[in-house]
């Protein structure tokens, strides 16, 4: 028996992996991507700049903020990963583990945890959840006892009163609420809008109080019942949604409290206090203080940017940038603000626009190789343009949508739960692959959440924002005096709302 | 997480490695490893039950100029792959 020297190899096991990028129709070139889990989009100036090093020595000076908070770097070749690794340790950054891959349910892990972008400071939060985050992240990291979960776990922490986290399509999401005299989270539970069974489902509110203090304790209780109940026979069944789907919430909450060893308190109060996405300049709790959210519309950024925005977030604030699970970055503590807005502008950065810069998103498509252009990322870009091109600003803003775009039926870009949602598929028209998407009408999150519908299937990407604008006329033409555009939709049917997206008088 | 990654002498100038449960870059770099690690004529036997690795592994070593034979499925899951070192 040979043994092989590994130990500088070994101190990275459990901690760090490469994803895989490379899929039959991928046009990039990039066999793996690297995913920087940030937890809860904490990330400082110094950091960000090693990043751009990163991306700028192995990832030909490209990077992208995922809907999760984390930074995915692409063309990441296996040989140069140690080195990877290595600076990223000396970061304090760890990444996914990207073990769904293997066949059968295993390998699963805690992804990272979002969390309110502005924890600790925006203004009226209800409770900053960054030290929950903070310990529960530190705790999953590289601990062997959730390794081998049945799959993935996903957890979101919202403080701030709104649903700034989508706490729906988490498997367990804290929310702060108060009641009474009190401040705690109440829970959400179960909730995936993947394929997999028992298909896509909204997190359910559990209508309990936590207190701050046994927090901690609820979240490992929990995915310790996802690892040590959850099903192991079938991959498509090993999400904690199935097991709640079977088992039911009381029987969940009864296994819960057996193990905490106590009763959680009722809570019957509303979920959700508000409804933001922490959009451009914003007043701070901290007196005279601001942040500045800027909206890049997919995520990605160059090297070059980063380093610029990392330098700017020294000079007009306090280093402190967060990355938001809407694929944007935020600089914190700003005081000159109109200064730092004008300097943005020489770099490229925009704050002018309408909030569906700030609320849209699209998945990597374009690396995952399932798919032909138009890709996701582009298809945001394209239509949110093309909107503000024939609309006011104030008309969209006052419409009050999001347009989440996924390059494939899987759902990525959470394309199920915004009021426009576009799911990509491929088709065949004269023996040519061409890219379509599925448009769906009506989702949303925060305050009564829902579904949305798939009102038109395989319509070609490059008819996608004629059918928008096309819908969007005809909401503004026949809305009750106040609706939004996700009311519009609900309250039609799918053969109405067909007709809207085929012409301006549908 | 205890790991200890050993080649197995399974015959003359045979070797296997057991990279189950290992998520890439693991298993392509323990294979590059073990292939620095083992005389010329010998063979290596790799084992697998990591999909992105059994693919993209026999690639990169023969991107590498190593003669790699076709990938064999042992059982639900996993994969042989086996590399004949560089003469």
């Amino acid at each position: 028996m040979t043994t092989i020297a590994t130990a500088d190899l070994e101190r990275f096991i459990g901690r760090y992996s490469i994803g895989r990028d490379s899929n039959p129709l991928n046009p990039t070139e990039s066999l793996h991507f690297l995913r920087i889990k940030v937890p809860g989009g904490f990330i400082t100036s110094e950091q960000f700049r090693r990043v751009a090093d990163l991306a700028k020595t192995y990832g030909r000076g490209y990077a992208e903020i995922t809907d999760r908070q984390d930074i995915q770097l692409h063309w990441i070749e296996a040989e140069d990963a140690l080195e990877i690794f290595s600076v990223m340790a000396e970061l304090g950054f760890t990444t996914d583990m990207c073990g769904q891959s293997f066949s059968g349910a295993r390998y699963g892990d805690a992804r990272n945890i979002v969390l309110c972008p502005v924890s600790g400071v925006e203004k009226d939060e209800v409770l900053n959840g960054y030290p929950l985050m903070k310990k529960l992240s530190d705790f999953f990291t590289g601990n062997p006892d959730f390794m081998d979960m049945p799959r993935k776990f996903k957890f979101s922490i919202s403080g701030c009163g709104s649903d700034c986290t989508r706490a729906e399509i988490n498997d367990l999401a804290f929310v702060a609420v108060r009641k009474e005299d009190k401040i705690g989270f109440t829970l959400l539970a179960g909730g995936s809008i993947g394929a997999s069974l028992p298909g896509p489902r909204l997190a359910k509110p559990l209508g309990v109080f936590v207190k701050p203090e046994d927090a901690f304790d609820v979240a490992v209780a929990t995915i310790e019942i996802h690892r040590d109940y959850g099903n192991r026979e079938s991959k498509a069944k090993a999400r904690f949604k199935w097991l709640l789907e079977n088992w039911g919430l009381e029987k969940f909450l009864n296994v819960l409290e057996e193990k905490l060893g106590k009763t959680l308190e009722s809570y019957d109060g509303p979920v959700f206090l508000k409804q933001t996405n922490h959009e451009g300049v914003q007043p701070q709790s901290q007196e005279d203080y601001y942040y500045v959210n800027i909206p890049l519309m997919g995520g990605r950024l160059s090297s070059d940017a980063m380093v610029s925005l990392a330098n700017l977030a020294d000079e007009y604030g306090s280093g402190d940038l967060r990355l938001t699970p809407i694929q944007n970055i935020i600089i914190l503590n700003v005081k000159e603000k109109d200064m730092l807005l004008k300097r943005l502008e020489e770099v490229g950065f925009s704050l002018n626009g309408s909030k569906l810069r700030w609320t849209s998103m699209g998945c990597a498509s374009d690396f995952c190789g399932k798919t032909v252009r138009l890709h996701a990322k582009e298809i945001v870009r394209e239509i949110v343009s093309y909107l503000e091109k024939q609309f006011d600003n104030e008309l969209l803003d006052e419409a009050g949508f999001r347009i989440h775009v996924s390059g494939c039926p899987n759902n990525c870009c959470a394309n199920s739960i915004a009021e426009i949602g576009l799911a990509g598929k491929l088709i065949r028209e004269n023996g040519e692959r061409k890219q379509s998407y599925d448009i769906l009408l009506g989702g949303g999150f925060g305050q009564n959440p829902s579904l949305g519908r798939v009102i038109e299937m395989k319509v070609p990407a490059d008819k996608l924002k004629h059918k928008v604008e096309f819908l969007l006329r005809n909401y503004l033409k026949k809305r009750k005096q106040v609706e939004s555009l996700r009311e519009f939709c609900n309250r039609h049917t799918i053969e109405e709302l067909k007709s809207y997206l085929s012409s301006t008088d549908g | 997480m205890e790991k200890k990654f050993n080649l197995q002498k399974i015959g003359e100038k045979r070797y296997s490695l057991d990279a189950r449960g290992l998520v890439c870059p693991y298993p392509q770099l323990l294979t590059m490893r073990a292939l620095g690690s083992l005389s010329s004529d010998d063979v290596l036997e790799v084992i697998l039950d990591n999909p992105p690795s059994v693919r993209d592994i026999p690639p990169a070593l023969r991107a590498k100029g190593y003669e790699v034979s076709e990938t064999e499925r042992v059982e639900k899951g996993t994969w042989k792959i086996v590399v004949q070192t560089k003469k």
